[in-house]
C-alpha cells in the first residue's frame, strides 16, 4: 500500500452558475464520497485551498499573485489516500464529484521515506 | 410539532441562508447595492461549498456566511470608487466579527427578513414581479428553478428579475416594516402573494414536482416568518398557514405515478400527509381563537380541512362544506367561489337543483372561469345521465384549457364517456 496525493483542479466556471440548492447538492456529494473513502480506510488527509495566493521566486525578488494563469489550472484542494498502486488510486478518484464541474484530478504517488 | 419538520424534506441550508444574508445585507447597505450583494453572497456560498465539503458544516453557518459575504462585499465597495460607504460599515463589520454574534444575529435576521418580505410585496410593484422578487431574494431560488416551477423560459425569468429589481430600487430605498396604521393592509397583500406562490407550486402542471413542492413549503415558511412578529401575527396569517398545510397534505395524492391528475373522488387517502393535517389543525384552532369573525382564509382552510380528514370520498361532509361556502360567498362573491360552492350544493340538494343554479351564471363568466364552469356542467350532466350534453361540455373544456395535464385528464373522461356509450348500445341490442 502507498499513499497518493489527489490535486483537484478547475471546475470554477461551472460553480459560478450554480443555484444555492445545486451547490448544496454538490457539497453533499463530496461529503458522501469522502465519507465513503474514510469508511474504507482509504482517506488519510485532505483540505481545501483558498483561491488567493502568491508565487515567490528568486528568494522573494519576484512575487506574483498566483498561482493561476487560467481558471482551469487552479488547485482547489488536495486529498491523500491510500491505495495498492497508481491504477488503484486512479480508480478510486473516478468517483470524485469534481468531474461534474469539468474539473480534473491529478493523481501522484507520494514517495515513501523508508525504502 | 414543528411544521417544517413535518414535511420530511432535506433542509435547504444554502437556499435559506442565501435569503437570510440577502435580507441582512440589503437592510444594512440599501437596495441600491443589491447586485453586488448578490455576487458577494454567491461567492461566499461557493467558498462554503468547497470548505464544507472537506469539513462538516459549522455550528453557525449563518455567521460564517455573513462574515465571508460581508468581506466580499466590502472588498468590492472599496475597489469601486463609485460607491460611497455607508457610515456605519466599520461598526457593522465589528458587529459581525464580535463574539456574541448568535444573539445579535437571531433577532436582526428575523427582523430584516420580515422587512424584505414587505419590500418584495410592496403595493407599487406588480404581482408578477412581487412573486419573482420573493422567490429570488427571500427564498434563494435560481432563475432555472423558477422557470421550471412557473413553466417559463429561463431567460424570461432573468429578464423579469432584472426589471423587478429596478422597480424595487425605485420604490424602496431602505427596508422597513410599515407603520402600524397601514400594517394590516400591507400584511394582507403579503398574504395574497404568499398564497399565490403556494398556488403556483400546487398547480397540477408538467413542471418538476420536487421544485414545485419546495415552492409550496417556501410559501408556508414565509407565512411562519410573519407569525414571529407580534404585529404581523394576525389571525389571517395563521388561517392561511392552516389552509396551505391542508392543501399540501394532499400533494402526493392528486397526481399519480404516470403524472396524471387524480380527482378528489379517486384520491388514495393513505397518501395524505397526517402530520401536515395535524399541524394545519393547530393553526386553524389558533386562528379561530384569535378572531371573532372568520376571514376568507379561515373559511377556505375549514373547507380544505373537511376534504383532508374524510376517510373516503363518500364520507366527505358536504353539508358542512356547503355551510362554509355559504359564508365564504358573503365575503367573496366571485365566480370561482360560486362555482365551487355548487359542487357541494349538488351533493347536498341533488344535481338537478344544482344544475338550475349553475345555468344562472353562464352569462357572467369570463374566459378562465368558463373551463371550470364547463367541467362542472359535464359532471352534472353525467350525473343526470344526459350524456350528449356532458360530451359537449367536456369537449369545450378540452378545447379551452391551457394546462396539458388538465387536458389529458378531461380527454380521459371523454373517452370513458364514449366507451360507456358504446357499451350501452351493445347492451340494448341484446
Amino acid at each position: 500500500m502507498s499513499n497518493f496525493l489527489y490535486l483537484f483542479r478547475g471546475g470554477d466556471a461551472s460553480r459560478i452558475q450554480q443555484s444555492p440548492e445545486e451547490m448544496q447538492a454538490h457539497m453533499q456529494k463530496w461529503g458522501a464520497w469522502m465519507g465513503g473513502l474514510k469508511e474504507k480506510g482509504q482517506l488519510v488527509d485532505g483540505l481545501p485551498l483558498n483561491k488567493e495566493g502568491k508565487v515567490v521566486e528568486k528568494a522573494g525578488e519576484v512575487i506574483t499573485d498566483g498561482p493561476f494563469a487560467e481558471g482551469a489550472e487552479v488547485v482547489g484542494g488536495y486529498l491523500i489516500v491510500t491505495a495498492t498502486d497508481l491504477n488503484d488510486a486512479v480508480d478510486i478518484s473516478k468517483g470524485c464529484p469534481i468531474f461534474e464541474h469539468n474539473g480534473n484530478v491529478e493523481v501522484r504517488e507520494i514517495m515513501s521515506m523508508d525504502m | 410539532m414543528n411544521v417544517m419538520n413535518a414535511n420530511n424534506l432535506v433542509e435547504h441550508i444554502f437556499r435559506h441562508e442565501y435569503g437570510k444574508i440577502m435580507a441582512l445585507l440589503v437592510h444594512k447597505f440599501g437596495t441600491t447595492q443589491i447586485e453586488i450583494i448578490e455576487d458577494a453572497i454567491q461567492d461566499a456560498l461557493i467558498k462554503a461549498m468547497q470548505v464544507w465539503s472537506f469539513k462538516k458544516i459549522p455550528d453557525n453557518p449563518t455567521g460564517w456566511l455573513l462574515r465571508v459575504s460581508s468581506n466580499n462585499l466590502i472588498d468590492t465597495i472599496r475597489r469601486s470608487k463609485k460607491i460611497t460607504l455607508h457610515q456605519d460599515v466599520n461598526e457593522f463589520l465589528e458587529g459581525i466579527n464580535s463574539k456574541n454574534e448568535n444573539v445579535l444575529l437571531g433577532n436582526e435576521i428575523n427582523d430584516s427578513r420580515l422587512k424584505m418580505i414587505f419590500a418584495c410585496c410592496h403595493p407599487s410593484i406588480s404581482q408578477e414581479y412581487q412573486i419573482i422578487l420573493s422567490l429570488k431574494l427571500i427564498s434563494g431560488f435560481s432563475n432555472k428553478e423558477i422557470a421550471k416551477a412557473l413553466l417559463k423560459k429561463e431567460e424570461a425569468v432573468a429578464k423579469s428579475f432584472t426589471r423587478a429589481k429596478k422597480k424595487l430600487k425605485v420604490h424602496i430605498k431602505n427596508l422597513e416594516i410599515p407603520v402600524e396604521l397601514g400594517l394590516r393592509s400591507r400584511v394582507n397583500i403579503v398574504l395574497k402573494i404568499i398564497y399565490l406562490l403556494f398556488s403556483e407550486g400546487y398547480k397540477a402542471t408538467t413542471g418538476e414536482d420536487l421544485i414545485k413542492k419546495d415552492m409550496c413549503f417556501e410559501a408556508i415558511r414565509l407565512a411562519l416568518l410573519l407569525t414571529e412578529n407580534k404585529y404581523c401575527n394576525q389571525p389571517e396569517v395563521n388561517a392561511l398557514i392552516a389552509l396551505m398545510c391542508f392543501h399540501a397534505s394532499r400533494f402526493e395524492a392528486r397526481i399519480d405515478d404516470n403524472n396524471e391528475i387524480v380527482d378528489l373522488e379517486h384520491h388514495d387517502r393513505m397518501k395524505y400527509d397526517r402530520d401536515l393535517i395535524i399541524v394545519g389543525n393547530q393553526y386553524l384552532e389558533l386562528a379561530t381563537r384569535q378572531s371573532e369573525e372568520p376571514s376568507s382564509y379561515h373559511l377556505q382552510a375549514a373547507i380544505s380541512y373537511c376534504y383532508s380528514i374524510a376517510e373516503s370520498f363518500s364520507k366527505i361532509d358536504w353539508s358542512t362544506i356547503l355551510e362554509f361556502y355559504d359564508l365564504l360567498l358573503k365575503k367573496q362573491r366571485t365566480p370561482i367561489v360560486i362555482l365551487n360552492r355548487l359542487i357541494s350544493f349538488s351533493k347536498v340538494y341533488g344535481t338537478g337543483k344544482a344544475m338550475l343554479e349553475l345555468k344562472l351564471y353562464e352569462q357572467s363568466l369570463n374566459y378562465t372561469e368558463t373551463t371550470l364552469y364547463n367541467a362542472i356542467k359535464a359532471e352534472f350532466f353525467n350525473d343526470l345521465r344526459k350524456y350528449d350534453e356532458s360530451k359537449l361540455a367536456l369537449k369545450s373544456v378540452i378545447e379551452n384549457t391551457q394546462n396539458p395535464l388538465e387536458k389529458k385528464h378531461f380527454e380521459k373522461k371523454l373517452e370513458l364517456l364514449l366507451y360507456n356509450e358504446k357499451a350501452r348500445t351493445i347492451k340494448s341490442r341484446h
